[in-house]
């Protein structure tokens, strides 16, 4: 066999190959997501949003106390995760800049980002839940905000970088300090990235079930109370899907739909900053 | 075209990183509302020198002056020098266009905001004035809220003088400020340096030794951190007293 014949032989086999990979993911995914979303909308019911839970086997029920749970929790993790994350990022890529602290502190960073986040879950339980005595929504917002701030973090470290040096001694050429030159200056150039990046956080925890187990557990009841156990969608869809009735289930389907329905409008909000962004 | 002096450089000596002796006793006064153009081949120190006037370098750590630099009777080397209030006086333009990613009119707002201008009409009337003295009033009178980005690369750094002029320095820093644009917006950025210096005083750094010929009333030669030769133009471009002015003028080396 010829040289020519052997490389073409084997761009045949890689392609063939890569093709089929690519098959076998996108089928999973497209499965999974066709499947929320066939049983979801079939769930799904005005009742749903407007009415707590109800004892199994009566009708009407519905999981207001979790959406109402889920947002409150997320909104009090990224009021507490961003500013921590995008001031921490700040640190790293301005006052920090070039210093080998920066750079360990990017890494480890790194590194909790792909700390399960269950173990995020039990460090919460064990510093805001043990000694406290009770489980809280506190508690599940401070878990997420974990979560989130390595996330913030690092993207706000990087768009920060991508400032060009140049613009920031433009403004102290004018005779700016550097905390002026950091507001008015470098986020306004970075200001569409950041963004991108928090949006990006508030996705990725929406979806977290494990770090809310130990911490904000799950409430049957309708509660703004966040020193109490404070329902969440996630915990919800597994203790439904746990459960043995078939109403149980059906509403487990459709806060599946709705919670990836979510997540999926914030990844496309994200991109579509971004795009924007860089159109400019 | 000498007059008074408004900068005067005595023995300045600076140190990169520690120990790169990057500046090696310079002396030099630079002249109220004359141009001066910093010539010499690349690592001469010219940028370096040009730095030293807004003190730029103390942005970077392990950086050390000696000598002085002598502005409005003080040594503004010292360690107590106010350096916000030095760099609104003596203004820089970059190499590259560094306009703000904001419109054209928050641009020219940036300076005099730090300057504590807060009324609007004050404000507007300094704008405009600041965008006229630029040569660019014209071009962005009808889009001024536009980003400044969507200007070309000579609006872009017309604008960024007029944002340095807003704030009326004494002296204006151009470190070589035009070797990023094409030759038509050279030629204004050009005529817009002669036109400026009745108002303030230029300090331009320069690899075209045409550029410093046209626009710069003083010369001063540099080489290897040293200053060989300073003088008017006219005698540094055709009778200067030193054999390395001469060959590097003559392109000889450089």
């Amino acid at each position: 066999m010829n040289r020519e014949k052997k490389r073409k032989m084997e761009g045949v086999i890689a392609l063939a190959l890569s093709t089929l990979a690519a098959a076998v993911g996108l089928f999973w995914l497209v499965f999974i997501l066709g499947d929320v979303l066939v049983h979801g909308i079939g769930a799904l019911h005005p009742n749903l949003f407007l009415n707590d839970p109800v004892p199994a086997g009566i009708e009407g029920g519905g999981l207001r106390n979790a959406f109402v749970g889920q947002l409150l929790i997320t909104a009090y993790a990224t009021l507490i995760g961003v500013p921590i994350g995008v001031l921490g990022g700040t640190f790293l890529a301005e006052y920090a800049r070039r210093t080998r602290f920066a750079r360990v502190i990017s890494v480890l960073a790194d590194i909790i980002v792909s700390v399960p986040s269950i173990v995020i879950g039990t460090f919460i339980y064990a510093l805001l839940v043990r000694p406290i005595g009770h489980f809280s929504g506190w508690a599940g917002a401070v878990a997420l905000s974990l979560i989130m701030v390595p996330v913030v973090l690092r993207t706000t470290e990087d768009m920060l970088s991508m400032v060009p040096w140049t613009l920031r001694e433009a403004a102290f050429a004018l005779g700016a300090p550097y905390y002026k030159v950091i507001i008015q200056v470098v986020y306004r150039g970075a200001a569409t990235g950041i963004l991108t990046g928090v949006l990006l956080s508030i996705a990725r925890v929406a979806g977290e079930t494990a770090p809310l187990m130990f911490t904000s557990f799950n409430n049957n009841f309708f509660s703004w109370d966040m020193n109490g156990p404070v329902a969440s969608l996630t915990v919800t869809i597994f203790q439904y899907a746990m459960g043995p009735y078939e109403s149980w289930h059906a509403q487990a389907w459709a806060a599946s739909f709705v919670i990836t329905l979510f997540i999926l409008m914030l990844t496309i909000l994200g991109r579509l900053i971004l795009k924007w962004r860089f159109k400019r | 075209m000498k007059q008074s002096i408004e900068l005067e450089v005595k023995h300045l000596d600076f140190f990169y990183n520690g120990d790169v002796h990057a500046l090696k006793g310079i002396s030099l006064p630079i002249y109220k509302n004359n141009v001066t153009a910093l010539i010499g081949p690349s690592g001469c120190g010219k940028t370096t020198l040009l730095r030293c006037f807004n003190r730029m370098h103390d942005l970077y750590p392990k950086h050390r002056y000696g000598g002085e630099i002598v502005f409005e009777g003080r040594n503004i080397l010292s360690d107590g020098e106010d350096l916000i209030k030095l760099r609104s006086r003596i203004g820089m333009v970059f190499q590259k266009p560094t306009p703000f990613p904001m419109t054209i009119t928050e641009n020219i707002a940036y300076g005099l905001k730090l300057k504590g201008v807060r009324h609007r009409t004050e404000l507007a009337e300094r704008i405009e004035r600041a965008l006229k003295h630029a040569a660019l009033w014209d071009e962005v009178k009808d889009k001024l809220h536009a980003g400044a980005y969507e200007l070309s690369g000579g609006q872009q750094q017309r604008l960024v003088i007029a944002r340095a002029l807003a704030v009326e320095p004494d002296i204006l820093l151009f470190d070589e400020p035009t070797s990023a644009l094409d030759p038509i917006s050279t030629a204004k950025i050009e005529e817009l340096i002669v036109n400026l210096k009745k108002d303030v005083t230029i300090i331009i750094v320069t690899h075209n030794m045409q550029q410093a010929a046209r626009v710069s009333d003083m010369t001063g030669f540099l080489y290897m951190g040293e200053l060989i030769e300073y003088g008017t133009t006219e005698k540094i471009f055709t009778s200067p007293d030193k054999k390395q002015t001469d060959d590097y003028i003559t392109g000889r080396f450089g």
